[in-house]
C-alpha cells in the first residue's frame, strides 16, 4: 500500500490523472521514436524507445497502486472507489474491485500490457533482434490507445463532489472466489495475445517473414492461450456455482466473446507447426494470429463497453467509436502490409496427401475458424441488426448449440484420427492396423452406455467418439513408453516420464487433448444427461431424484459480514443410506439491495447433484430445485489436466533445437529423398 | 517403400496440385455444410423483440410465435406463489398492460427490477407465457437471467 504523505485526495486524484497523461504522451513518443530509429538508422532513438517501456511501466504501475490504496482505504470520494467498494466488503473483493469495473479493468489491461512490453524487452536484453523496434512500436501503439480511453473517456480517478458515508460495493454476484480469479485471467489471455501480434506485424515490416518470428513467440501464444483457456473455466465454474440455475454455459455474448478468440488461437497453435515443419500456410498463420488479437481486443470491447447488456458490462459509454478506429486502423495496416509482402510469402511445399497429418491439421483449422465464425456471428448479428435496421433481435442459444455441437464432433473425431496418422502420407496398411484397436473400444463404450441407461442418439455418438480419441492417444503413449523401455532398458514408472520429458511439446500437446476429451465428456454427460425436480416441502418431508432422497429438516436464518443467509437444511439419501447434509443457501446484500442464490453441490466422479433453494414461505416450507448433472466433474478435470499439458507444452523443449536443425536439412534435401 | 515409386518429381507436381484441389473441395464442402447448418438454424432461433403496442397490434399473427417483450414492469402486480414456482405480474406501458406467467424458480432480483425482458408466447387469453425472463436493475449491474 503506498503511503502518499500529506496529499489531499484531490492531489492524489490529480497524481493518477498525470500519470496516466504522461503515459499516452510517453507510448506516442515510442512509438515515433522506435518507428524513426529503424527508418533512419539511429540506433539511439531505438535507446530511448526502449526507456520509454519502462517509464510507461512505471507509470502504469503507479496509477494501479493508487487506484488500489484508495480501494484498500475506502477513499469514498474517488467514484470508482464509491461504486465497488462498501466498508463492510470482504477485504479479498476490494482488492479485486481493482478490475470489478470499467475504469479499472482498463486500467489493469494497460498496466498488464505495459509490464509485457517490458518483459519482452528483457527477454532480448543484449540481442540484436531486429524485430524487436517495431514489436516496441506496435506494444506502445496498442497502449496508447488504452490511455486514450482512461484519459479522455473514463478516468478511474473522477471524484465525487462530496464523499459519501459509505459505498455502494461490489455486486453481490461478483463476490465470489472465482470472480476474483477469473478476470485476471481473462485479461492475462487477452492481454498476452498483443505480443505475438506485435511480433507478426513486425515480420511483415521488415520481410522477415519465415519461422523466426513463430519461434520468439511459441511460449507468448502458448501462454495467452493457456490463461484463456483459464478464464475459460474460472468463469464456467463461477457460472456453475454462483449463479444457480444448474449450468456453466449460456452462450451469452461475453461468454462467447472469450470462447472466439480461444478457438481461432488454437486454430494458430496448430497451424504454425506446420509452417513450422513444412514451410506452408505463412498468409494463413499472420492472418490466425491477426483475428486472435482483434478479437481478444473485441472481447474486451464487449466486455467493457456496455454494446451488451450483461453482468460484465458497466452501463454504455462512448467508447465504441474508439475501439473500432482501432481495431479499423490496425486492419488497414495489416492488409497493406501483407498485400506489399505477397510475393514473400510463398509456400516452401504443398500438400502431399489427403492422408497425412498435415491435411488433419487444415481441416482442424477449418473446423475452428467454422466455429469461431459462426458464433461470432449469432454474438454480433443483433448488434448489426438494431445498428443497420432499427430492430431489436436475439440469437437463442440453440443456435449455438445446433451449430457448434456438430462441429464439435467433428474436432473430436479428427484429434483422434490425427494421432493415427502420420506426417506426409500414411499407408492403407498403416492406418487400418491402427484404427482397429480404438474403434473395438469405442463400440464396447457404445454398448456399455446403453447397457447403463443412455438412449440419447447424440449422447451415445458423443461417448463413442470420445473412447475412439482416448484410446489413441493412450496407445500412443504406450506405443512411446514400450519403445523406450525396449531401447533404454527403462522401466515401466520411468518410460511414460521420459517419453514425455524428451518431447515435451509433442506430449504435452497429447496431454491437452487428454484434457479436452475429458472435459468433452462432462460437457456430453450435463448437456443430454440431466435430470431435475422442483418441489414445495414442509419440514420432515422429501424431495426425491434418481437414486437420492433429500429430507428437509429446517430452515434457519444467519448473518455474515455483509449479507443476511437464509438456509435450507437437508439430510441427503442415496438408495436409502444416509450420505450427507446438504445447506442450499440465499444471501440478501441490504447494501446493493440484491439477492444472491448460493447452491448446495455434492460431487462424485460418477455425478453433481446440485440443489437450489428457490424459495420459502410463512409456514416455514422451502420449495427446492434439485437437478443431477452426469458426469460433470470430468469437465473440471480435464480443464486440469489440459493445463498440466499445455505447461509441459511451454517448458524448454530439447528436441525444440535438434527440430530446427532437422527442418533447415530438410529443405536442403526436400524432393530428392524420401523419408 | 511403396512411396518411392510415385516419387519422380513431375509426378509429385501433378500428385500435390490435385491433391491441393482436391483439399479445395473438400475444405468447401465442409464449410459449405457448416454453412448451411448454421443459415438454417439461425432462421429458426432468431427471436424478435417487441413492444407492447406492437404485441397488441399484431396479436393475430404472433400469438403462438416464440418473440421477446421487453417493457417496464408494475412491481405492485408480482405475485410469486413459492409453492408452486408459479411467477405472475403485468408489464405496462403507457396504456398497454400485458400480464405474464412464468412457471419457475423467481430471479432474485425480481423484486428490485425496473423493467423485465420475457420471452414466450402469447396465449389465446392474451396471457404471455415466458419460458425465460430477465430483469433489469436501476443498479450498475444490470441483469440477472433465468432459463
Amino acid at each position: 500500500m503506498g503511503n502518499f504523505g500529506s496529499l489531499t485526495i484531490p492531489q492524489i486524484a490529480e497524481v493518477g490523472n498525470l500519470a496516466l497523461a504522461l503515459g499516452l504522451a510517453v507510448s506516442v513518443y515510442v512509438v515515433f521514436a522506435a518507428v524513426f530509429s529503424q527508418l533512419k538508422r539511429r540506433g539511439e532513438f531505438f535507446a530511448s524507445a526502449r526507456y520509454g517501456i519502462y517509464v510507461i511501466t512505471g507509470l502504469t504501475t503507479l496509477a494501479v497502486a493508487i487506484l488500489e490504496w484508495a480501494l484498500l482505504t475506502h477513499q469514498f470520494r474517488f467514484e470508482y472507489v464509491a461504486n465497488h467498494v462498501s466498508s463492510d466488503q470482504p477485504l479479498l473483493y476490494t482488492i479485486s474491485a481493482l478490475w470489478g469495473g470499467q475504469e479499472g479493468s482498463l486500467l489493469f489491461w494497460v498496466w498488464l500490457l505495459a509490464l509485457f512490453g517490458a518483459v519482452v524487452l528483457i527477454q532480448h536484453l543484449g540481442q540484436t533482434n531486429h524485430l524487436i523496434p517495431w514489436v516496441i512500436a506496435f506494444i506502445a501503439f496498442t497502449d496508447a490507445f488504452f490511455f486514450s480511453l482512461l484519459v479522455f473517456i473514463s478516468s478511474p480517478f473522477a471524484l465525487l463532489a462530496q464523499t459519501p458515508v459509505d459505498g455502494i460495493g461490489l455486486n453481490p454476484l461478483l463476490q465470489d472466489p472465482g470472480m476474483f480469479i477469473h478476470p485476471v485471467t481473462q485479461y492475462l489471455g487477452y492481454v498476452g495475445f498483443t505480443v505475438p501480434f506485435a511480433f507478426a506485424m513486425a515480420a511483415l515490416v521488415t520481410g522477415d517473414l519465415g519461422y523466426a518470428w513463430i519461434r520468439t513467440t511459441r511460449r507468448w501464444a502458448l501462454f495467452a492461450w493457456l490463461f484463456l483457456s483459464l478464464g475459460l473455466l474460472f468463469g464456467m465454474r463461477w457460472a456453475y456455482v454462483e449463479l444457480g440455475w444448474g449450468g456453466y454455459w449460456g452462450w451469452d455474448p461475453v461468454e462467447n466473446a472469450a470462447l472466439i478468440p480461444w478457438l481461432t488461437g488454437a486454430a494458430y497453435l496448430h497451424s504454425v507447426m506446420i509452417q513450422e515443419k513444412r514451410g506452408m500456410l505463412k498468409v494463413w498463420n499472420l492472418v490466425l494470429i491477426l483475428l486472435t488479437f482483434l478479437l481478444s481486443i473485441l472481447g474486451t470491447f464487449i466486455t467493457r463497453s456496455g454494446v451488451i447488456q450483461s453482468v460484465h458490462a458497466f452501463g454504455v459509454s462512448s467508447m465504441g467509436p474508439l475501439f473500432l478506429a482501432y481495431i479499423a486502423a490496425v486492419l488497414i495496416v495489416f492488409a497493406y502490409l501483407l498485400y506489399l509482402r505477397l510475393d514473400q510469402l510463398k509456400e516452401e511445399n504443398r500438400l502431399d496427401s489427403m492422408w497425412s497429418r498435415e491435411a488433419t491439421f487444415l481441416l482442424n483449422n477449418l473446423i475452428l475458424l467454422g466455429a469461431a465464425v459462426a458464433t461470432l456471428w449469432g454474438t454480433i448479428f443483433p448488434m448489426i441488426s438494431e445498428l443497420l435496421a432499427g430492430k431489436q433481435i436475439t440469437v437463442a442459444a440453440p443456435f449455438f448449440n445446433q451449430v457448434n455441437g456438430p462441429i464439435l464432433l467433428a474436432l473430436v473425431l479428427l484429434m483422434g484420427v490425427c494421432t493415427l496418422i502420420g506426417w506426409r502420407r500414411a499407408s492403407p496398411q498403416h492406418l487400418v492396423r491402427n484404427f482397429v484397436p480404438p474403434l473395438v473400444v469405442a463400440a464396447i463404450t457404445t454398448l456399455g452406455s446403453v447397457v447403463s441407461g443412455v438412449r440419447d442418439v447424440y449422447g451415445l455418438i458423443a461417448f463413442a467418439a470420445s473412447a475412439f480419441v482416448l484410446t489413441t492417444i493412450l496407445l500412443e503413449f504406450y506405443r512411446g513408453a514400450r519403445a523406450r523401455m525396449r531401447m533404454y532398458q527403462e522401466n515401466v514408472a520411468v518410460a511414460p516420464v521420459q517419453l514425455v520429458n524428451k518431447n515435451r511439446r509433442r506430449y504435452g500437446g497429447y496431454i491437452v487433448h487428454i484434457g479436452v476429451m475429458l472435459a468433452a465428456i462432462g460437457i456430453v454427460g450435463s448437456t443430454f444427461l440431466q435430470t431435475s425436480v422442483q418441489k414445495n416441502v414442509a419440514p420432515g418431508e422429501s424431495v426425491a431424484l434418481g437414486p437420492y432422497t433429500m429430507q428437509f429438516q429446517k430452515l434457519f436464518m444467519t448473518s455474515e459480514s455483509n449479507a443476511q443467509v437464509i438456509a435450507a437444511d437437508l439430510i441427503v439419501f442415496e438408495n436409502g443410506n444416509r450420505i450427507d447434509t446438504l445447506r442450499p443457501q440465499k444471501a440478501y446484500y441490504p447494501a446493493a439491495d440484491q439477492m444472491t442464490t448460493e447452491v448446495a453441490v455434492r460431487t462424485t466422479l460418477r455425478e453433481d447433484l446440485y440443489v437450489i433453494l428457490a424459495g420459502w414461505n410463512d409456514d416455514g416450507s422451502a420449495t427446492l430445485k434439485v437437478i443431477i448433472n452426469p458426469l460433470v466433474v470430468w469437465l473440471w478435470i480435464g480443464f486440469i489436466v489440459f493445463i498440466i499439458g499445455a505447461l509441459i507444452a511451454m517448458l524448454p523443449d530439447p528436441r525444440e533445437a535438434q527440430a530446427v536443425e532437422r527442418v533447415r536439412a530438410e529443405k536442403v534435401l526436400a524432393g530428392a529423398i524420401v523419408q | 517403400m511403396a512411396s518411392l515409386l510415385q516419387n519422380s518429381p513431375a509426378q509429385s507436381v501433378s500428385r500435390s496440385k490435385s491433391n491441393s484441389l482436391k483439399f479445395l473441395i473438400g475444405g468447401m464442402i465442409l464449410l459449405g455444410v457448416i454453412g448451411f447448418v448454421a443459415v438454417n438454424s439461425f432462421q429458426a432461433n432468431t427471436v424478435y423483440y417487441y413492444t407492447l403496442s406492437e404485441l397488441s397490434a399484431q396479436r393475430a399473427q404472433l400469438s403462438g410465435q416464440t418473440v421477446r417483450v421487453s417493457a417496464p414492469l408494475d412491481k405492485a402486480s408480482i405475485q410469486n406463489d413459492q409453492k408452486n414456482l408459479v411467477l405472475q405480474f403485468n408489464l405496462v406501458e403507457g396504456d398497454q398492460v400485458l400480464p405474464v406467467v412464468y412457471r419457475g424458480v423467481a430471479p432474485d432480483t425480481m423484486s428490485n427490477g425496473e423493467s423485465v425482458v420475457a420471452e414466450g408466447k402469447l396465449d389465446a387469453n392474451g396471457v404471455f407465457q415466458a419460458d425465460s425472463i430477465l430483469v433489469k436493475c436501476p443498479s450498475k449491474y444490470e441483469k440477472s437471467a433465468v432459463q
